[in-house]
């Protein structure tokens, strides 16, 4: 029975070849994003340790919650700062040999030769006060010395190198005024490394670090230093218990794993991303397996029930297929694992060309990644084929002794309640899920509503696919006419070939949707929101100085500005947005009308909600509510008005009062202004520009601009989407090379008939060829809808989130059929060589 | 009808020769065979198995390449044509009936009559499809899938289908070998009667002394030569010519 199995798998290299790659790129896929997390992990252990070498112990506040919206940011942990007159109280700890307050910024930015600021799209732009005693500080000076006094200023190697400031030049820096020259006077490494993973880090003198922090007389923490003869947890303890309740201690050991885990739930979610899409080229590769090995079964019958008729048990023969899978298996599984070291590899470079500048290391290869690689290819390949391979043992061995093989009938109805139950069963946890259920129920109802299609998709294979065709039909003649009979015969084998396309097209469709509706939603909320003429902010709506709206006032050309600033508070322990901006200064200019009660003075302590969360909550003007701040903790403030919608203030809004006494963080993130009446469009926004100038971070946009932009950053998504998803597609299509190579081999006989009696070799590619389009439409129109009901789910699940609009963006799905024409005439061509190649003679010889 | 007055050659092989394989293994299935098929005429090919009859069949019919010699179908010297123009002769010159696997089973019965037709994109001549459909007496199968046929009616769309296209000549390779005799002698009559009424030109491939009797004229192969022929056969004399060949 072996000796049967092996001769079977040899004897069809192709077929070997195509199921193959499919579990190859899918292991692939996983084991490649496992070596790249293990990677990334050590690196980031081995960076921060190194990083935080040197301190013995910190003096921290407790963590808070930050108090600034941290836009796609992992959660990392905020502490508050610390008052300055805490450092001579930790120097009187016993055990402290010396301690020194140090300040930190992540809105340090410096600005490049050319004057542009520098902003690496995923690294921070980190700013450090560089102590003079040497036992306080990770920083070490590289080249040239530390900077004291209040215009030098030291940066990381990595950064001097790759933009090129010279060592005792001038170097423009952005903190919280307008832009400042200050001299380099050194180049610094962090620990031991020489780059903070691509971040740029510049480093003051402490007293110049604080003012230039906005710090005034606090501190972002202490570093301590132990007396000889104590240890960090024993330095950390005496401080804990000294300064126990107010603030709190941790050693150097402590920290290095905080900023790496910090670091990791960044990455964490790059590495769910990739495991998500990993899983799915997966799902589309277990398709194919199924697909495959159920035609290798038809094509078996006669093979298999002669087997049977001779006396081999059904055990056998579900062995002999089993068999044929676990080979597949074994082989295709540690190629990919191979594959998927490659792939790590260029993962990695990937990020690197996202602006991470990942430390040179070896690539980490565990060999839990490699086992779990090996057991998702084995089990996903194996388990496929089981089904299969059960239809197998049900081949009466009468079956060998008939002419031709009929293709087993299930039941219609079985098939239809089946599908049906699922597909309920899906679309229900899939709406759970998006209502609020979590993400593995979606995932869980879309896995469900994919196998449901899958399931019914043979129903409608044959009225579908023969609708395709029939244009083809028209304009092709006979090979169209050929090509639409032969996808409609086997409905169930092309409703599986596209099934597995479905999948891809499916989820190309609904980020498409989400993208499209998300640019109309974006669209809307500035026609309505953004009223004004010019906004001023940073491309991720970062901090910017608040002297930038000061500058703005001043301008005779500009008569109205209202400078925003975004953060986060707690309303009964929930972390919510919130705005603050003077309301009736942004009355002026911008979309903001009190439904009840009257905008407020900016001078009052006050808080503003919009219509729909006075409604939702009974919350209503002349209400006292209590809210919670990072810095000032629960704070009572009156409702002084209920607004009328706005987008860009969102649901809570407070005045720049409010903010300044309850926010550590001061700053703008975004300002809007409107032109002075009589004076020219250009006039204006030449004094806006010239005033945005010196604060290179921000950049001034109109409405059209504002627009441009959102338009840009949804196609970024859309486009690492859809590159993410090419995989799954890839292998769907391989899908359907193997299952035309498979049906031509079993055509044999036909094609030679074809060909004998004055089918041309040009015909019969044209037949294969449009068969395979066929095939290639009828998938990506069954993953159109499925996408255009995921993205309909979607869009109305993020309708609280801004995306207001179900945007079916028809031209691309018109882009998507024609790619999908393009994709199936590819995908022909090996087997429409193979088709037309027929040896004529041997097809129509009998057996 | 009109027999032709003048006979005609519709298809000829001069010094046909056929080698498979090389050297020590070469096998030479047809050795210097010079043999001609006059038009109108129903020809039989006999000969034991290995004899050649087929790959006689398949070289004069553009199916298989031929070592030396020539091959013409009309004055077209077939040898010397590329796949594409084997392959439009086939489609426009040639008839053929396989002994299985004959029809296309995606189409109808009549859609794989006018298969050839359909293939160069023709519209076939209505009139003469009509007087074949029932002449076969398929008028009720026609839009019968072959798998819905048996297998004496699927011969016969075969035969209609090899007459539909009017080819100047028609090859059948053991077009009786899977079926009864009842059958068998349904489509030989026909095949008979369109020799005599149509004037049509077969050549038939059997084994098969009681077919070859429905033809006008018996070629015997032996070893790869015609070494025989004998007109207007009855199956004892043809057994008993195969007899004296030792098949």
């Amino acid at each position: 029975m072996w000796k049967a199995t092996i001769r079977s798998l040899m004897g069809h290299k192709l077929r070997l070849i195509l199921t193959g790659i499919a579990v190859i790129l899918g292991v692939g896929f996983v084991t490649g994003t496992l070596v790249l997390s293990d990677t990334l992990n050590t690196t980031f252990d081995t960076l921060f340790k190194g990083v935080n070498a040197g301190i013995d112990a910190q003096v921290r506040s407790p963590k808070s919650f930050n108090e600034q919206s941290d836009f796609g940011g992992g959660g990392a942990s905020f502490h508050q700062p610390v008052p300055a007159a805490l450092v001579d109280e930790v120097r009187q700890i016993p055990g402290v040999a010396a301690a020194a307050g140090s300040a930190a910024s992540e809105t340090t930015v410096l600005i490049d030769t050319k004057g542009k600021a520098i902003q690496p799209m995923g690294p921070p732009t980190l700013g450090f006060s560089f102590q003079p005693d040497p036992r306080l500080t990770t920083l070490k000076v590289k080249e040239g010395r530390r900077p004291s006094g209040p215009t030098e200023v030291a940066i990381d190697d990595y950064t001097v190198k790759k933009y090129g400031f010279h060592l005792g030049g001038p170097v423009k820096v952005l903190t919280n005024g307008p832009v400042r020259t200050y001299t380099l006077v050194g180049t610094i490494r962090i620990g031991t490394a020489d780059s903070l993973l691509g971040a740029t880090v510049t480093a003051f003198d402490p007293a110049t670090a604080q003012q230039a922090f906005n710090l005034s007389d606090r501190w972002s923490t202490i570093t301590v230093k132990a007396a000889s003869g104590v240890s960090d947890s024993e330095l950390r303890d005496r401080i804990s218990t000294r300064l126990a309740g107010r603030y709190e201690a941790v050693t150097g050991g402590q920290l290095a794993k905080e900023n790496a885990s910090d670091v990791q739930k960044n990455i964490g979610f790059f590495k769910t991303v990739l495991l998500v899409f990993a899983g799915v080229s997966l799902l589309v590769g277990t398709f194919l397996i199924v697909n495959t090995f159920n035609i290798i079964i038809a094509q078996r019958t006669r093979e298999l029930a002669l087997l049977r008729a001779l006396g081999a048990r059904r055990r056998q023969v579900m062995g002999s297929v089993v068999g044929e899978a676990v080979m597949t298996a074994v082989f295709c599984s540690i190629v990919g694992v191979g594959f998927g070291v490659l792939a790590a590899i260029g993962l990695k470079g990937l990020l690197n060309a996202f602006g991470f500048k990942l430390p040179a290391g070896p690539l980490v290869v565990k060999a839990g990644s490699i086992i779990a690689g090996l057991i998702v290819g084995f089990v996903v390949t194996v388990l496929s084929s089981l089904l299969p391979a059960r239809r197998a043992t049900h081949v009466a061995p009468l079956e060998a002794l008939r002419e031709t093989s009929v293709p087993p009938v299930t039941s219609t109805r079985r098939r239809v309640v089946a599908g049906a139950a699922m597909g309920v069963a899906g679309v229900a946890l899939l709406l759970a899920g998006l209502a609020g259920g979590g993400v593995s129920l979606v995932g869980l109802g879309a896995l469900l509503t994919f196998l449901a299609v899958s399931f019914l998709a043979p129903l409608v294979a044959r009225p579908v696919a023969g609708a395709i065709g029939a244009p083809i039909a028209r304009v092709f003649k006979f090979p169209g006419r050929m090509a639409r009979e032969n996808a409609t015969r086997h409905p169930r084998r092309t409703a599986a070939t596209a099934a597995a396309l479905m999948i891809g097209l499916a989820l190309v469709t609904l980020v498409t949707v989400l993208s499209s509706s998300a640019q109309v939603s974006a669209n809307r909320a500035i026609d309505h929101a953004f009223t004004a003429d010019y906004i001023v902010k940073t491309r991720q709506f970062s901090n910017f100085p608040e002297t930038l709206a000061t500058d703005l006032r001043s301008l005779r050309e500009v008569e109205a500005v209202a400078p925003f600033a975004f953060g986060q508070f707690k309303i009964d322990g929930a972390t919510k947005q919130m705005s603050s901006v003077d309301p009736r200064e942004f009355a002026k200019l911008g979309n903001l009308k009190a439904i009840e009660g009257t905008l407020p003075s900016d001078k009052d302590i006050a808080l503003l909600v919009d219509e729909k969360t006075s409604t939702d909550h009974h919350w209503h003007a002349g209400d006292v509510l209590t809210v919670e701040f990072s810095k000032t903790g629960k704070q009572q403030l009156p409702i002084k008005a209920v607004y009328a919608k706005n987008e860009l203030i969102g649901k809570y809004l407070v005045t720049e009062s409010t903010f300044r006494a309850n926010f550590t963080a001061q700053g703008t993130n975004v300002v809007v202004a409107r032109k002075a009446s009589g004076v020219s469009d250009t006039q204006a926004r030449a004094a806006v520009d010239r005033v945005a100038k010196t604060y290179p971070s921000v950049e001034v946009q109109d409405q059209t601009e504002l627009k441009a932009e959102q338009r840009k950053q949804i196609n970024q998504f859309l486009f690492i989407m859809l590159a993410l998803l090419i995989f799954s597609i890839l292998i769907a299509l391989i899908g359907v090379v193997n299952t035309l190579v498979l049906s031509i081999f079993e055509r044999t006989h036909e094609l030679g008939l074809l060909r004998a009696v004055g089918t041309t070799r040009r015909q019969t590619r044209r037949m294969i060829r449009w068969e395979s389009v066929i095939i290639a439409v009828f998938g990506t129109l069954l993953g159109m809808v499925v996408g255009v009901f995921f993205g309909w789910a979607l869009v109305t699940a993020l309708h609280d989130q801004g995306i207001t609009s179900l945007v079916v963006p028809f031209g691309y799905l018109f882009v998507f059929v024609v790619i999908a024409v393009i994709a199936g005439m590819v995908a022909a061509i090996l087997p429409a060589r193979r088709a037309a190649r027929l040896n004529v003679l041997l097809a129509i010889s009998s057996e | 009808m009109t027999a032709p007055s003048i006979t005609t050659t519709a298809a000829r092989a001069v010094e046909l020769v056929k080698v498979y394989g090389h050297g020590e293994t070469a096998v030479r299935a047809l050795d210097r065979v010079s043999i001609e098929f006059p038009s109108g005429q129903f020809n039989a090919i006999m000969g034991p198995s290995g004899s050649g009859k087929s790959t006689l069949m398949h070289c004069l019919a553009g199916l298989d390449s031929v070592t030396s010699g020539q091959v013409f179908i009309g004055e077209t010297d077939i040898t010397k044509l590329n796949d594409n123009q084997l392959t439009l002769l086939r489609r426009d010159k040639v008839g053929f009936i396989f002994q299985a696997y004959n029809l296309v089973p995606t189409l109808t019965a009549i859609e794989n009559i006018t298969l050839p037709m359909a293939i160069a994109g023709r519209a076939p001549d209505q009139a003469w499809v009509d007087q074949i459909v029932d002449t076969v007496g398929l008028r009720d199968r026609l839009h019968h899938r072959p798998s819905e046929l048996s297998g004496g009616q699927q011969q016969r769309v075969a035969a209609a289908r090899a007459l539909a296209s009017r080819p100047d000549i028609i090859y059948a390779d053991e077009p009786t070998g899977n079926l009864d005799s009842k059958a068998s002698a349904e489509i030989l009559e026909f095949l008979a009667d369109s020799v005599r009424g149509l004037g049509q030109t077969i050549v038939m491939v059997t084994h098969d002394p009681n077919a070859a009797s429905y033809s006008q004229r018996v070629v015997f192969l032996e070893d790869g030569r015609a070494v025989d022929e004998m007109l207007d056969p009855t199956a004892d004399r043809v057994l008993d010519r195969m007899k004296a060949m030792g098949a």
